[in-house]
């Protein structure tokens, strides 16, 4: 389960984000939706420790994020959170399996990566260059290479924000269905994909209220 | 770790051949000059001490003693025997302390010495014998002449005439010992008695009446010396059709010497800078002390290190320069992969890992294969370097070579442990 409690963000030179406290529990998968600056990402990578807020909390599963040092939650990252880049954050001179097998050097299990690529139609693609792969391609490997650890929490950033609606639907289908027991928290712009969640939290009016679908 | 190391330096090429190439250039330029300057100094030096004197004729001192001790060049030209037999009898001399030497014809472009045995003390048989004194037509060749012309105990050659109407030998000479390798000139000179050459110049000429009679009368070779024995070189010996002197009274091109004292060697030096009258002729002659001069040819090799040293100075702070720029862009380039990595979970200390193995494989590779060159280079140098008195050994590693090995590689790591430690200082994700 991952609480927020009073969070609030500030970047330099623009007004704080503030959050109302918002509960996501665990083996449910919500979706974000929101208009550009409201906080989505950046509730994203808060949550992920990439950012640390001004104040508040965030918990999960009991452990107060905020409380944690940069190594900490580098450590919490690569061992319980499935991040998924909007603009997929692959080495694209380098193959598919390369990409996945990064997480060697933090000690990952990509054991099942096979598996994961087949569940996802790009097995063929394992030892092409990222940099030759489409777009909806490169984004199955975002999503590969962020499950394939495992994670307890999948966290996708804008999943569709590169991909045409068929291809999104597609990817966000595949995603929801292999993120199955886990907790997905989604970010998009595109209310369509809304069905495919569990939740929808508006963050327009940060109420941080829940919606069922 | 390593096996990403290298896969993410196979993504990066064109970076890695450029820098591969730069610590590759300086690292072996810094370890040839170093490796060569030292090889050819030491090999100058091994026998400089071992005579007090050496008695020759007029001319260059220079070319005296180098022809003389490291066999470069040409000898200056003749003098008479009977200087042998006078020095001999000089009670400042040590006993058996005076050997004659001449250097005539070649053998597929290995010179020929005529002198004693005892020129040879000192030197380590590997295989057979030394030649006997009083007889003639033996060899103990040198190892690299052994080597090069597959010579073995008991062949036989013909010297090769290369005076005035050149041509060769008929008399036979048989290889009785071969020297161990000493790295130093003798190991590409046959050494034969002196009456061998005296032999081989009257046979060839009662052989074929072709006129080689250089070593009797003052022209060891065509190209035989400045002829700076102007005296004897002004007379002309035209019209003698034979020679009256018995083969001991031959002529040498140098004596060696060994005195007793110092002082004694001092003595000789002024004396022996004279003129003496031999068969109706005069010569003149001149007496040098060797460490002298190789000190005075040693003083100028070392100017020359020296500059040698700068220049490779220069390349190395030059390609420190390139191998730092071109490791700091490669570094930029690579923080968009850095913070990629960052946000995927892969620590700051992983990552610095990654660099500092990936450019220790680059410094490696490179540093060992600059080593390789420099070794390669070092074959290629050896003949040339063989004609300045000095053989090159492929194996003689100074410390300092390993040094400057060492340094190189470090430098090539250096730079990216201060950018990775840079770039932890500055992680954004910890800001």
């Amino acid at each position: 389960m991952i609480s927020i409690k009073n969070l609030s963000k500030k970047f330099k030179n623009e007004t704080a984000i503030d959050y109302k406290d918002i509960t996501f529990e665990s083996g449910k998968s919500y979706v974000l939706l929101g208009a550009s600056g409201c906080g989505k990402s950046t509730l994203l990578n808060m949550i992920a420790g990439i950012l640390s807020p001004e104040k508040g909390e965030i918990t999960i599963d009991g452990q107060n994020m905020c409380a944690l040092s940069q190594k900490e939650k580098d450590l919490f990252r690569i061992k319980k959170i499935g991040y998924i880049f909007q603009d997929f954050k692959l080495i694209t001179d380098m193959t598919v399996m390369d990409n996945i097998n990064i997480l060697k050097l933090e000690g990952v299990d990509t054991s099942r990566a096979d598996d994961i690529l087949a569940s996802l139609d790009i097995l063929d693609k394992k030892n092409k260059k990222v940099k030759n792969l489409s777009g909806g391609e490169r984004q199955r490997v975002a999503i590969a290479r962020a499950i394939v650890k495992s994670p307890e929490i999948i966290l996708a950033d804008e999943p569709t924000g590169n991909l045409n609606f068929t291809i999104g639907e597609a990817v966000i289908r595949q995603l929801t269905n292999i993120a199955k027991g886990k907790t997905l928290i989604a970010v998009t712009h595109d209310d369509r994909l809304c069905k495919y969640f569990d939740h929808v939290i508006d963050m327009n009016d940060m109420t941080g209220g829940r919606y069922d679908v | 770790m390593f096996k990403f190391a290298l896969k993410n330096m196979g993504v990066k090429k064109v970076q890695i051949i450029l820098i591969v190439i730069s610590i590759i250039i300086s690292a072996s330029v810094g370890v040839l000059a170093f490796n060569v300057s030292n090889q050819v100094s030491e090999g100058i030096t091994t026998n400089a001490s071992y005579y007090s004197v050496i008695v020759g004729p007029a001319g260059s001192k220079t070319q005296l003693a180098m022809n003389t001790m490291y066999f470069t060049d040409d000898p200056l030209g003749t003098i008479p025997y009977s200087v042998v037999n006078e020095l001999e009898r000089d009670s400042r001399v040590q006993e058996n302390g005076v050997i004659p030497y001449a250097m005539a014809d070649s053998y597929n472009g290995s010179k020929i010495v005529g002198t004693t045995s005892a020129f040879l003390n000192g030197k380590t048989v590997a295989q057979g014998t030394l030649f006997t004194d009083g007889e003639i037509c033996q060899a103990v060749i040198g190892s690299r002449v052994a080597k090069n012309n597959n010579l073995k105990i008991g062949d036989t050659f013909k010297t090769e005439h290369v005076g005035m109407g050149a041509h060769d030998s008929n008399m036979e000479i048989e290889v009785v010992g071969i020297l161990e390798e000493s790295f130093s000139a003798f190991d590409s000179i046959i050494f034969t008695q002196l009456q061998t050459l005296w032999a081989v110049h009257e046979h060839g000429e009662d052989g074929d009446g072709a006129p080689n009679d250089d070593i009797n009368h003052g022209h060891v070779t065509e190209e035989s010396g400045s002829h700076e024995n102007d005296n004897h070189e002004n007379e002309s010996h035209e019209g003698e059709d034979e020679h009256e002197h018995s083969s001991l009274e031959g002529m040498v091109c140098a004596i060696l010497v060994k005195t007793k004292t110092p002082n004694g060697a001092m003595e000789l030096v002024t004396e022996y800078t004279k003129t003496v009258n031999y068969d109706g002729h005069v010569y003149s002659l001149q007496a040098i002390e060797p460490m002298e001069q190789v000190r005075e040819v040693l003083n100028d090799a070392d100017n020359t290190k020296y500059i040698v040293y700068v220049l490779c100075g220069v390349i190395l702070i030059m390609n420190i320069i390139v191998i730092s720029i071109i490791t700091l862009l490669n570094m930029y380039h690579s923080s968009k992969e850095i913070s990629l990595m960052r946000l995927i979970g892969i620590s700051m200390k992983k990552i610095n890992l990654l660099y500092i193995i990936q450019n220790s494989i680059i410094g490696l590779f490179s540093t060992l294969v600059a080593f390789g060159v420099s070794r390669i280079c070092l074959l290629f140098m050896g003949d040339y370097v063989a004609s300045m008195g000095a053989v090159l050994n492929l194996g003689r590693v100074y410390p300092l070579e390993i040094i400057i090995l060492v340094g190189i590689f470090l430098i090539s790591v250096i730079p990216t442990v201060i950018c990775t430690f840079v770039m932890a200082k500055r992680d954004s994700l910890a800001e």
